[in-house]
């Protein structure tokens, strides 16, 4: 399928465009918005494609695999990018309720492009090392994007984030020179075929190690998501919003990919391993989110927390649990973009996500606090919303697993993360404002995107069917392997 | 139709906040829907009454197990219809109680959406559904007890409901999976027919437990009993409706519900009994020590749930029925108990008893509701009240093993509830008012009627109780499983369940007299599960500060720490687990030029340790970069070579240039603190060049390089592989490679210039020879045309786009040293960061032409005559062009920064 | 001769992390880069070693005869060279940023507040 490069492409082209159109802002937003919206339709042309006819494949420059570079789509990967579509409309949008004029002088537009460029070419990749250049595109951007500060708490939380991150690409870097030198070749649908045959059980045990250390870091398990919480809370709304709600996820999927075609047959530590991260990382990022006093700080470590919940739901490899982890991964991505949304209305309004500058806002701003219900109740699990479906799904999956410490794990995290977001609406919007005022409106733009976001998050609750039937077929297709594989590199042998 | 009707009050409640918003006067019409609902609720359970259950469903999730699956049945609906009737009366008394409430709206949107999902409950068959309808109740309760939300006290015990039925709403979710797992099925209805499996299978005790302790966590059973009182933070309609006639009996409506699944054995029985009697006791014991009619209601109302539940657990046919003509008795006295708190406290703006009375005079219509219910609740015959009471002695004197003694508790905890209710009913009305209470008067219609209307019911139901004969029947038969023909009468003849009544009757009027008495010695219990709550969150707080900072602001270093060490274990023990990687050490000659080089690099690496001055550990690295690009040199590598020195080169520079305004590399650390670096920094040394070797020394397949090999002359046009491998075979790469390149130096501006708040292309002068000028000005074009050249033989030699725009930067560089950085920017006529762009688009154009072919992007096209050029050619171009502008934006920067 | 380079990749490694470990921001940095030339030299390492025989192919003929060192590796390297050049520069400047903004050089003042 020709148009699958054009996820990749649209903001490339948005940015170079970008870069060359003169700095005038109104406009620079409008080419912004313009892009994002051709990706989103372009994701959904790639979706509609693959959910009718299976897995897509494009060979860029012609070259078959595994020598060229082939792009991938299967439904996991098609549903991803759409996600990307949706939080990179969102995100420039809201760009028209201003944008730090220094920031916008500097590139923010064009970074943005090419920070959702990034991440869509991690999602849509079929070729390891083409992945670890989508890494680095993402993270260079993303590197950028949180470094334009001038403050000093800024600029060293972005210190932080950039130097963990430079160790996870070097390790990443590591284990991939070490695998071609292993398999002598890239390819993933390729390495899934040669991976078994290899004769060096040590190397590749090691190997699919370093891989899991590289990507928890990106995904942001414990004990390896210090980066997270140290920064996440400093950036501007918007680009929170981007990073919240793909970064991490571009290490999950990572960790899906790597898992599910890569080394599903490999040892049970493995596994074990992975299953203990995950759970130390939602009983610690949830128990961290309790005295957290800022709002963006509770949200990084309510993320960090529920990322724990798709990649324990990975480690059980079930088909039930992997379809868990996807409806809450896809869920997770449009709530948190919507709630670091909430938090750009928040900064407007008092300058600080501070909650002890916070309050009153139930009274002096409903509509805004209406709507902020949306996204705060869905991440808390509340039903009907889609927070507790995607919980459903997984702890579904889990108990169909066997694993009942875990399934009782998943509730008991649900429970802190309600009893957080309770704690949150109850003092940031309840609560009385004090001698807080707000300074400005809230901002029609991010009240649109934080609105249509929620419509989103209401759609996926309402046509949780659907949505819920794709995520199982997508955990199918990763646990069948064989669909991927025979759609990169044919019917051969 | 019926699925809809059900749903309809989450319509209402959008409809009602709209409503409000345009006239807030309005809000008694919506009364109007409830109303509607409950009666044709009541005609469906008249007609289960002849012809048994149905079901109506519409699909929401299956998949997952939820879909909106209603049983109309006689205990759902004998339920609904509680929840609409009351409902209806309670929304007309709030559009008094309430009126010209600026956030009125806001409250029936939470009621009806409440209401909704009380429906849902009470209706639902699919076990995981109830579960989602039974978390709303406490998602919309959180709000509705959170109304009045700038009081400190509404917020927390809003929380603290929300927690604590939350926990055990938890609890049904697990079991309700739990029972997916064990039957197959989320129908309640199949489960009860399943019943035998159930109770066979092993987790029986868990799904038991977790069920019973959803519905203990949701009707304030003993220990969990203490949230209730708690709650009547909330406005009073919301105490009346919420926390005594439907919220609270969701857990009670749970238990029967499942008892055809889970009830009978012996443990259920149990628990269930046991936890029910306590509950009674504890409640009606607590309900007198209070002055407060809303918390005196409050713990009466814990202490009906108790009696409730402990029926369910005795679960005969008549304990069954007990239950459920005690819970439409109390649905009727104690609502009408908790709206004439309400008006009074609207009236008088107190709801204490002790300071309150002789309200008789202003409020007889209110007295006389108040009254009704009151004695209705203290169970004087030819109420309903006196026939729940009778119904559940006379269960207890056929009651088994423990039925004296439950008797005994039961009579004592009637007694006092019987006390309970005069004190909040009775009492405000008898006696001398206050002085500040002259001006006192009847409020007005709504405020009175709908008490007015559930005590008159609790009394008409009392004189005519056969009128509830076909529905308690239905009801009755949905737990029992078993066709229930009930006669309720007011006479039995003389009974013992009789003379107990009369005993308790007598008890009150005691009890009544010696009111003081009993509330002034009375020792109050301890309610330790509440402080258990408290000390849990605290200590949740404690621990979440005590690793939080540890998570964030810890040093940076400590956290590459952590990442290093945790690969190092993680790796070494895989290794362990795999026994080892095999590693077999050819014998190969070593030249004494390659020894030397890797003398340099180790001795460079070893520099940049020991070095105490920034500019030497810049120098040991950059021996360290040149050793390495002399090594592939050595190993068939020139283009490898070629970049990494013109590479290192620039990255030199760059320290310097950044490294002047650093101090020295004094060691900060102590002795030990290094020992433990250098361990663990040779630890992972150790596993990287292990790994290295094991891979080394295994051949790789051949497979890619040879279709390289073959085909890059042949169809790349290009006889350097490794060119034809970037700029083709992989050029999809190489087109991020250069965005991040790109990236990078938009970065490194916007840094410079954010710091120093300058605009672009500021004069820096340097100085510089007259001699120097000359030659640079000769050496730039000369400069320039080799970049081009390396560029366009780059397909076939070593060279390409890369290097190529690399030696084109350092012409620019070095014009700019000789004439001034303003200049050299002139000189290259336009801005890096068009370059920049257009590099990037030209890069992109070059895999256009292949879409116009229908083939995929980036697919090569080539013209061979005269010269081979193509497409890769100008993808190439791209590079040269990002690259040359990337080093350009950083080198002007970075030199106009000092 | 792998051996010799398999030594050499995890003593740049080794001396990068060490640096990273130090608590003087240059130190840090200059890790950084001893880090990126030790993976840089890996890949190299890992995929195979052949001396003096560039992958080519001479003029006029149109094939290469064996052994001639694989080019994957090199191209690899080759963007891996590149991409690390341009994160490396801008974690230059950015420590620069942190150094002027904080005034300290060490590490361990670094967000510690944050």
């Amino acid at each position: 399928m020709k148009a699958l490069v054009l996820p990749i492409l649209v903001p490339l082209s948005t940015a170079a465009l970008l870069m060359l159109a003169p700095p005038r802002p109104l406009l620079q937003r409008w080419i912004s918005l313009v892009g994002s919206i051709l990706l989103l339709v372009s994701a959904i042309v790639i979706f509609v494609r693959v959910e009718a006819a299976g897995v897509q494949v494009l060979h860029v420059g012609g070259w078959a695999a595994p020598f060229g570079i082939t792009i991938v789509a299967d439904l996991l990967s098609a549903m991803l990018v759409v996600a990307v579509g949706v939080v990179g409309v969102a995100v420039t949008g809201v760009a028209f309720a201003g944008v730090d004029p220094r920031r916008e002088a500097f590139g923010y537009h064009p970074l943005m492009q090419i920070l959702l460029m990034g991440v869509a070419g991690a999602f849509l990749t079929g070729d390891l090392f083409n992945l670890y250049v989508w890494f680095e595109v993402m993270l260079v951007a993303s590197f950028v994007l949180m470094a334009l500060h001038r403050t000093g708490e800024q600029v060293e939380a972005a210190f932080k984030y950039v130097t963990i991150n430079l160790v996870a690409s070097s390790i990443f870097l590591t284990a991939l020179g070490l695998l071609y030198g292993a398999a002598g070749t890239l390819n993933m649908a390729d390495l899934a075929r040669i991976w078994p045959t290899l004769r060096t059980p040590g190397t590749d045990a090691v190997l699919a190690v370093l891989f899991l250390i590289a990507f928890s870091i990106k995904a942001g398990l414990f004990p390896l998501f210090f980066w997270l919480p140290a920064s996440y809370h400093t950036p501007p709304a918007a680009i929170g919003a981007a990073f919240a709600g793909l970064l991490t996820k571009v290490g999950v999927y990572a960790l899906v990919r790597t898992f599910t075609l890569l080394f599903p047959d490999a040892r049970v530590e493995l596994f074990a391993l992975l299953l203990a991260m995950s759970a130390a990382t939602m009983a610690i990022g949830l128990v961290a989110a309790m005295s957290e006093r800022d709002f963006r700080r509770i949200l990084s470590f309510n993320l960090v927390g529920h990322i724990g919940y798709t990649t324990v739901s990975l480690a059980l490899l079930t088909p039930a649990a992997l379809a868990g982890a996807i409806f809450y991964v896809l869920h997770h991505i449009v709530v948190i973009t919507n709630l670091f949304l909430v938090s750009g209305v928040l900064l407007r309004l008092r300058r600080t996500t501070d909650m002890a500058r916070l309050g009153g806002l139930y009274r002096s701003q409903p509509l805004f606090a209406g709507l902020a219900m949306i996204p705060l109740f869905s991440l808390a699990g509340v039903p009907p919303l889609s927070g507790f479906l995607g919980k459903l799904a997984i702890l579904n999956g889990t108990f169909a697993a066997g694993a009942y410490w875990l399934g009782g794990l998943v509730l008991a995290v649900g429970l802190l993360t309600l009893l957080s977001m309770a704690r949150t609406w109850a003092d940031g919007f309840w609560r009385p404002a004090g001698d807080a005022r707000d300074m400005m409106a809230p901002g029609t733009p991010l009240l649109v995107a934080i609105a249509a976001l929620s419509v989103v998050t209401l759609a996926m609750t309402i046509w949780a069917e659907p949505l819920f039937d794709l995520t199982s077929r997508s955990a199918e297709q990763l646990l069948r392997r064989d669909e991927y594989v025979r759609a990169v590199l044919g019917e051969g042998p | 139709m019926l699925v809809y009707l059900i749903l309809s009050p989450f319509a209402v409640a959008v409809f009602a906040a709209w409503l409000l918003q345009r006239h807030p006067n309005r809000a008694g019409i919506l009364a109007a829907w409830p109303a509607v609902v409950a009666l044709v609720l009541a005609n469906e359970l008249r007609l289960t009454g002849e012809g048994g259950a149905r079901l109506v469903e519409l699909p929401w999730a299956p998949s997952l197990g939820l879909s909106l699956s209603f049983n109309l049945d006689g205990l759902g609906l004998l339920f609904a219809t509680i929840i609409t009737t009351v409902g209806a009366l309670v929304v007309l008394y709030a559009s008094r109680y309430l009126a010209g409430h600026p956030q009125a709206g806001r409250f029936y949107a939470s009621l009806f959406a409440f209401m909704g999902a009380m429906l849902g409950v009470a209706l639902s068959d699919n076990l995981l559904t109830l579960f989602v309808f039974w978390e709303l109740t406490g998602f919309t309760s959180f709000l509705l007890i959170g109304f009045d939300h700038e009081r400190d006290e509404a917020r927390a015990a809003a929380i603290q409901a929300l927690i604590v039925t939350g926990a055990g709403g938890l609890a049904l979710l697990a079991a309700g999976v739990l029972l997916l797992d064990v039957s197959g099925t989320t129908s309640l209805s199949a489960m009860a027919a399943n019943r035998a499996s159930i109770a066979a299978h092993p987790f029986y005790g868990a799904i038991a437990a977790l069920v019973l302790l959803a519905a203990f966590t949701k009707s304030a059973q003993v220990p969990f009993h203490f949230w209730l009182p708690n709650a009547m933070a909330a406005p009073t309609p919301v105490s009346a409706y919420l926390h005594s006639a439907t919220m609270v009996k969701a857990g009670v409506y749970l238990i029967a519900r499942m008892t055809p699944a889970l009830g009978g054995t012996a443990a259920w029985t149990a628990a269930v009994t046991a936890a029910g009697a306590a509950t009674m006791l504890l409640g009606a014991y607590r309900s007198v020590q209070e002055t407060d009619m809303k918390r005196i209601l409050a713990y009466s109302t814990v202490s009906a749930l108790g009696v409730l539940t402990m029926l369910l657990g005795i679960g005969t046919r008549e304990a069954v029925v007990a239950a459920l003509v005690y819970l439409v008795a109390h649905a009727g006295y104690k609502g009408a108990l908790f709206l004439v708190a309400g008006a009074i406290d609207h009236e008088t703006g107190t709801r204490d008893v002790t300071v309150l009375g002789g309200l008789r005079r202003a409020m007889p219509r209110t007295a006389l509701a108040g009254g009704a219910a009151a004695l209705s609740m203290a169970g004087l015959p030819l109420t309903l009240g006196f026939v729940a009471k009778d119904g559940a002695y006379e269960a207890l004197l056929h009651g088994g093993g423990w039925g004296p003694w439950l008797l005994a508790a039961t009579v004592l905890a009637s007694v006092l509830l019987g006390l309970a209710g005069l004190l909040a009913g009775v009492l405000p009305f008898l006696g001398r008012g206050r002085p500040e209470d002259a001006e006192v008067h009847e409020p007005g219609w709504p405020l009175w009627v709908p008490p007015f209307v559930l005590a008159g019911a609790g009394v008409l139901a009392g004189l005519v109780p056969s009128l509830l004969n076909g529905t308690l029947s239905s009801a009755a038969a949905s737990i029992l499983g078993a066709p229930v023909d009930l006669r309720l009468a007011v006479w039995h003849g003389l009974t013992p369940a009789l003379t107990l009544s009369v005993l308790t009757l007598a008890g009150v009027v005691a009890a009544y007299g010696l009111r003081r008495t009993i509330a002034s010695r009375t020792w109050k219990p301890a309610t330790g599960t509440e402080r258990l709550y408290a000390a849990g969150l605290a200590g949740l707080d404690r621990v979440s500060r005590a690793i939080g900072p540890s998570l964030h602001s810890a040093s940076l270093r400590s956290y590459v720490m952590v990442i290093v060490v945790a690969s190092i274990l993680a790796g070494g023990s895989a290794l362990v687990g795999t026994r080892g990687f095999a590693v077999s050490v050819p014998v190969t000659v070593v030249g004494v030029h390659e020894l030397l080089v890797l003398l340099v690099i180790l001795a460079g690496a070893l520099g940049t340790i020991i070095a105490r001055s920034t500019m030497a550990a810049v120098l040991s690295l950059g021996a360290v970069g040149y050793g390495v690009a002399t090594m592939f040199l050595f190993f068939g590598a020139p283009d490898l070579a070629m970049t990494q020195f013109s590479v290192e080169t620039l990255t030199v520079l760059i320290y310097v240039l950044v490294f002047r305004h650093f101090r020295g590399l004094g060691t900060l650390s102590p002795r030990l603190v290094r020992l433990r670096d250098a361990f663990i920094a040779i630890g992972i040394g150790t596993l990287i060049g292990g790994l290295v070797l094991s891979v080394a020394t295994t051949d790789t397949a051949p497979r890619l390089r040879e279709y390289f090999v073959e085909f890059g002359p042949t169809l790349g046009h290009g006889r350097n592989i490794v060119n034809v491998i970037l700029v083709d075979f992989r050029a999809f790469d190489t087109l991020a490679e250069i965005t991040v390149l790109a990236t990078a130096a938009i970065g490194v501006r916007a840094l410079l210039r954010l710091a120093s708040d300058r605009t672009e292309g500021e004069p820096a002068h340097l100085p510089t020879s007259s001699i120097f000028r000359t030659a640079a000005r000769h050496l730039m074009p000369l400069l320039l045309l080799f970049s081009i050249f390396l560029l366009l033989r780059g397909h076939n030699e070593p060279g390409g786009g890369f290097v190529g725009g690399l030696v084109a930067a350092a012409a620019f560089s070095l014009y700019g040293i000789a004439y001034g950085l303003e200049h050299a920017r002139r000189a290259l006529l336009v801005r890096p960061l068009t370059l920049l762009g257009a590099g990037l688009l030209v890069a992109l154009a070059s895999g256009f032409p292949a879409i116009l072919r229908a083939q995929p992007f980036l697919t090569a096209q080539w013209l061979l005559d005269p010269v081979a050029i193509g497409t890769p050619t100008l993808f190439d171009v791209g590079v040269y062009l990002v690259v040359t502008g990337v080093v350009l934006m950083m080198v002007f920067n970075l030199a106009e920064e000092s | 001769m792998e051996v010799l380079l398999a030594v050499a990749s995890g003593m740049l490694y080794a001396a990068g992390i060490y640096l990273m470990l130090r608590r003087r921001l240059a130190q840090l940095i200059i890790g950084l880069g001893l880090l990126s030339n030790g993976t840089n030299l890996l890949i190299f390492t890992a995929g195979g070693l052949t001396r003096a025989r560039p992958p080519v192919v001479p003029d006029g003929s149109d094939t290469l005869v064996p052994p001639y060192a694989d080019p994957v590796p090199q191209a690899l390297v080759l963007t891996a060279i590149v991409i690390g050049f341009g994160l490396l520069a801008f974690s230059l400047v950015l420590a620069h940023r942190v150094h002027a903004i904080s005034g300290s050089d060490d590490v361990d003042d670094v967000g510690r507040a944050g």
